[in-house]
């Protein structure tokens, strides 16, 4: 009796601290983050930071390897990023997705953006044809909405258009991002896995 | 009946009365959610105030009587045997609470069901069909369209061009009618201030008839578990404004929206999306 029940024991304590273990190792984990560099120039007296971001179709790597992903410049599904307030964010994806189309064709316009435009391959453009959208770069606080153009499908390995844009930092906090192109495909809707996954199609910017 | 127990009930009639009017005064004469920023809203508040001003004496009743029994019947051992059977036969209590709550819920269903009847505010799901005309006189309701998708509330106005925007503005003192669609999984669109909610489902028009009273500010908010960003599918952003400042905002989503006007699809009280199953 004294022995099972010391068995019972220490099953329990072994048990609890391979939970505790694994609890703290998931409430611990930081998702990585998105280099920010500040740029030298400054626009009317706003520092400029740029971010960069590659847009792929597959991950290739990691949990997901056939997911879509923002990626950080180590190649890693990455969504979070810091910027300070009030400066001038500007973003560049390198666009190496295939169009797949947006849901509400609203999101092909370029709106809360400096000048409500973007660049794609150094063009200046205000919308695109919703049908080639690949994704969206959406901040729906403060209704920044970019689409993403699709490569085509036509287009030599290795292309990808390149997407500029800028827009002001809000006031400090944390602002969820996300893109609108369904584009998780094999799942319903093309509205799973990654489309509700933070890090893959879905982030936050923190502002400080 | 001993002095003791008259004594007691008298000082129960008194705190219950004090407690009763005392909350009723408070009731009646204070705010009550949603307030006043729609004739919806105002209906509601009366219903709400109503209902409130009825079961606070009640409620009141219910808690004089627990702490009557619990402090006021008290017997010390002290004070000799107690007898249990005092209340058992004494059929004034019963009859008195029975019949008291037999008027107020009957007369709570009749007024129920009478507001019920005259307050129409034309919700419901729509079949008629979709047009972009003007409305033909100012008494003729302002169509807008709600657009639910994961995870922000886009809103269309057919009566101007069918312009999409994600901020919504509506003009005070006008009946504004919401066609309340999705285009992916089920929302609700919630705009408690104007004491609207309406389920957002994919291939269905659902329609809320509102007019607005007062101008200000206010929160837009899914109510409905969507999915990643449900908590966060909301905006502090909607406005409601004058007729004339409304009639800038609209120009100025017009002009903004100018780029993608041609590529938004005919207006429509429900959209299929297309392809039909992405994903697969």
């Amino acid at each position: 009796m004294g022995l099972r029940a010391s068995i019972v024991a220490v099953s329990i304590v072994i048990a609890g601290v391979v939970v505790g273990f694994f609890v703290t190792q998931y409430m611990g984990h930081t998702p990585p983050t998105v280099t920010v560099s500040t740029s030298a120039n400054t626009v009317e007296g706003r520092p400029v930071v740029d971010v960069t971001f590659t847009t792929v179709a597959a991950v290739g790597s990691g949990l997901h390897p056939n997911w879509v992903a923002y990626l950080n410049s180590d190649g890693n599904p990455s969504t979070y990023f810091h910027v300070p307030a009030g400066s001038v964010v500007r973003i560049t994806i390198d666009q190496q997705d295939g169009a797949s189309g947006l849901r509400n064709p609203y999101f092909g316009l370029v709106r809360g953006t400096v000048g409500n435009e973007m660049t794609v391959n150094h063009k200046v453009m205000t919308s695109i044809n919703p049908d080639d959208a690949a994704h969206t770069f959406t901040i729906p606080d403060l209704g920044v909405s970019v689409p993403l153009l699709g490569v085509a499908d036509n287009a030599p390995a290795g292309a990808q258009n390149v997407v500029q844009f800028e827009f002001i930092a809000p006031p400090q906090g944390t602002y969820r991002w996300q893109c609108f192109v369904p584009c998780a495909a094999g799942t319903l809707y093309g509205n799973g896995g990654p489309m509700q996954t933070l890090g893959y199609m879905a982030g936050e910017m923190t502002v400080s | 009946m001993t002095e003791r127990r008259r004594r007691y009930i008298r000082m129960y009639a008194l705190v219950w009365f004090v407690l009763a009017v005392a909350g009723d005064i408070g009731l009646a004469l204070g705010p009550t959610p949603p307030f006043q920023a729609s004739d919806l809203a105002s209906s509601q508040s009366t219903v709400i105030k109503i209902l409130a001003v009825i079961a606070w004496p009640v409620f009141s009743a219910v808690v004089a009587t627990i702490a009557f029994t619990l402090f006021g019947n008290r017997v010390a051992p002290h004070e000799g045997d107690i007898d249990p059977g005092k209340l058992r036969g004494d059929s004034r209590p019963q009859i008195a609470w029975i019949s008291a709550s037999i008027v107020i819920v009957l007369s709570l269903a009749v007024y129920g069901t009478v507001a019920l009847a005259s307050d129409q505010p034309g919700a419901g799901i729509s079949t008629t069909s979709a047009s972009l005309r003007q409305p033909a006189s100012p008494s003729d309701p302002l169509e807008v369209q709600v657009i639910a998708q994961q995870w922000w509330f886009t809103y269309r106005y057919p009566t101007y061009g069918g312009v999409e925007t994600p901020q919504l503005v509506i003009p005070v003192g006008q009946k504004i009618q919401f066609h309340v669609t999705s285009l992916d999984v089920v929302h609700s669109f919630w705009f408690y201030a104007l004491g609207v909610k309406a389920d957002a489902v994919p291939l269905n028009d659902n329609v809320f008839t509102v007019t607005p009273t007062q101008t200000g500010t206010y929160r837009v908010q899914c109510s409905e578990l969507c999915g990643l960003w449900h908590g966060n599918m909301n905006a502090d952003d909607a406005m409601v404004v004058s007729s004339s400042d409304f009639a800038t905002w609209i120009q100025q989503q017009q002009a903004m929206d100018a780029p993608i006007l041609k590529y938004l699809p005919a207006y429509s009280h429900t959209y299929e999306p297309n392809p039909p199953a992405y994903g697969t």
